[in-house]
């Protein structure tokens, strides 16, 4: 009975170090994006009296025009690849259209290294005079989105009964009827976790952005890293920015967590 | 037929735009002196590329610095993350305000994760170098040596989530049967998890550590945020040296050959990581 109870001791002392160790960073950093630029300089200040000229001067710096370009690029990438993935990966899990082929080209996909396709996606953005513009970046935040979603939902849409179909068949509904208004209302949670998944992807990425669309198109990632080389290190402006990226997608990812691992396993493991 | 490959058609146009062309086309960069700077049509050079890639003594620089990056990383994020899983697997208090806090990290953007280390960890101003300081150790967490531990420290901070999720997943489809009947022998907690559930958990584990380690092996935006490479290169990682290459150096067609070497060797991991897979299941 003693060692049981001392496990239990050691598992809350874990449970308890990793929260401080996963919240320590986040709140320092809201607590800096308050900070005056001396203040700053003091890394054993926790109360003060908070100051916004910060928050104040990375609103007026157009980080909200980046976080709207990076907002269209993953509305758009994610839109793509919803429409396309989910009839796609329809017919792949249904119909084993493509064979294992398709599949497999999805999930390799997912492997490629980004500066093996950036390159190419970065030349013919100069040749088509398109560089510098949020096209390339869509086209490149598809190369990893759209894999992604459709291995989501390959998973999703093999979890659904067959029967369901064969019945909606004999009801007189065509096969593509079946689809739409039988199957899919069935793994429309699914479809919006992916949804959300490839969101956050596309928001998250910076590698394609800083490459693809270093100056008026930067999206919100590249404007954030310009804080860091910009004229020197702006660290309240900073502390703001990475707040403004980071709190729409940690709460989006609530929303998401349980089906994200059926996901990401392709339908092995339900939760 | 005709509604299968409807349906399939768009999925296939899509794909081949946005991943076949350009892989092929950076098959043929590889293959070209193509320059950023270059105008006209750049001359073909054959496999010269590959064998100054192959020569390049940087490059394979990069290469141990990222495989180093890459064990100690997840390495870590196995074990941190195991630990985590099964203590997440019993609480009941708060339970997904737990699990959802705990794995908030895996959703931030890398870069803001990477500066804010940067900020968090800095000798002059960052608090936890003075929280150390606080208990007599004085600790330069980018000195030479040091940087690269660092960066794989900021990576198990953000990814160890990824870890806990997919192993909480599969510990909580563990069939139950096994545990019970091996407490009813009297087994110790340790004998159930070496025995029982550590090999139940196998197949989990082993995907949990293939996706972290491929994803790993791309870590670009910690070192951009943070050390660039330095102190001397001794943090390049071959992600960042391919982007140094190609587009501070214009060096497309190499950077290509570089990124198709590192392709391979990843591919190569794969096909091994699951021809031990399959034999493990058959045995």
């Amino acid at each position: 009975m003693r060692r049981v109870s001392g496990l239990a001791i050691a598992r809350i002392a874990l449970l308890w170090a990793a929260a401080i160790f996963v919240l320590f960073p986040m709140i320092w950093i809201a607590l800096a994006s308050f900070k005056t630029p001396s203040q700053l300089n003091d890394p054993n200040l926790v109360f003060f009296a908070p100051t916004f000229a910060s928050w104040e001067n990375v609103l007026s710096s157009g980080i909200l025009d980046a976080a709207g370009r990076s907002a269209i690029v993953g509305l758009t990438t994610v839109l793509i690849s919803v429409v396309v993935g989910s009839s796609g990966a329809y017919v792949i899990a249904k119909y084993r259209a493509g064979g294992t082929a398709t599949r497999f080209g999805m999930l390799a996909a997912q492997v490629l290294p980004p500066a093996v396709l950036v390159f190419p996606f970065l030349t013919m953005a100069y040749a088509l005079r398109l560089n510098d513009t949020l096209v390339p970046v869509i086209f490149a935040h598809l190369s990893f989105v759209l894999p992604v979603v459709t291995w989501f939902l390959i998973g999703f849409f093999e979890a659904v009964p067959r029967s369901l179909e064969e019945q909606a068949r004999v009801d007189g509904f065509s096969r593509f009827g079946a689809f739409w208004r039988v199957v899919l209302p069935q793994v429309l949670p699914g479809l919006g976790a992916a949804a959300i998944f490839g969101f956050t992807l596309s928001w998250n990425d910076m590698f394609y952005g800083l490459i693809l669309a270093p100056g008026k198109a930067a999206i919100l990632p590249v404007a954030i890293a310009g804080f860091n080389t910009f004229r020197g290190v702006q660290l309240g402006s900073m502390s703001a920015a990475i707040l403004i990226a980071v709190i729409p997608v940690v709460i989006a990812s609530f929303f998401i967590q349980r089906k994200l691992v059926q996901g990401i396993s392709g339908g092995a493991v339900k939760s | 037929m005709r509604f299968k490959y409807g349906m399939l058609a768009p999925l296939i146009a899509v794909f081949v735009a946005v991943v076949g062309f350009p892989l092929l086309y950076a098959l043929y960069l590889s293959f070209t002196d193509y320059k950023l700077t270059d105008r006209g049509a750049p001359d073909i050079v054959g496999i010269a590329n590959y064998a100054s890639t192959f020569t390049n003594a940087s490059f394979w620089e990069a290469f141990g610095v990222t495989a180093l990056y890459v064990v100690v990383a997840v390495g870590l994020e196995l074990v941190i993350g195991l630990a985590i899983a099964l203590s997440l697997q019993k609480q009941k208090w708060a339970r997904d305000v737990t699990r959802s806090m705990l794995l908030a990290p895996m959703f931030i953007t890398p870069i803001a994760v990477g500066l804010t280390f940067r900020f968090l960890l800095n000798d002059q101003i960052g608090a936890i170098p003075e929280l150390l300081r606080g208990i007599g150790i004085n600790y330069d967490f980018f000195g030479p040596g040091r940087a690269l531990f660092t960066l794989a420290f900021i990576d198990v901070w953000q990814w160890t989530p990824f870890m806990v999720l997919l192993l909480l997943a599969g510990l909580e489809s563990i069939p139950k049967q096994p545990l019970e009947a091996a407490r009813v022998d009297g087994g110790g907690p340790w004998y159930i998890f070496r025995r029982i559930t550590l090999p139940l958990l196998a197949p989990v584990l082993v995907v949990a550590i293939l996706l972290r380690a491929l994803d790993a092996l791309k870590v670009f935006e910690y070192v951009y945020a943070t050390t660039r490479g330095g102190p001397g290169t001794e943090t390049q990682t071959i992600q960042y040296f391919t982007y140094q290459t190609g587009i501070q150096f214009f060096r497309l067609g190499e950077a290509s050959s570089m990124a198709f070497v590192v392709l391979a060797v990843v591919l190569t991991v794969i096909v091994v990581a699951f021809r031990r897979l399959e034999r493990n299941r058959s045995a």
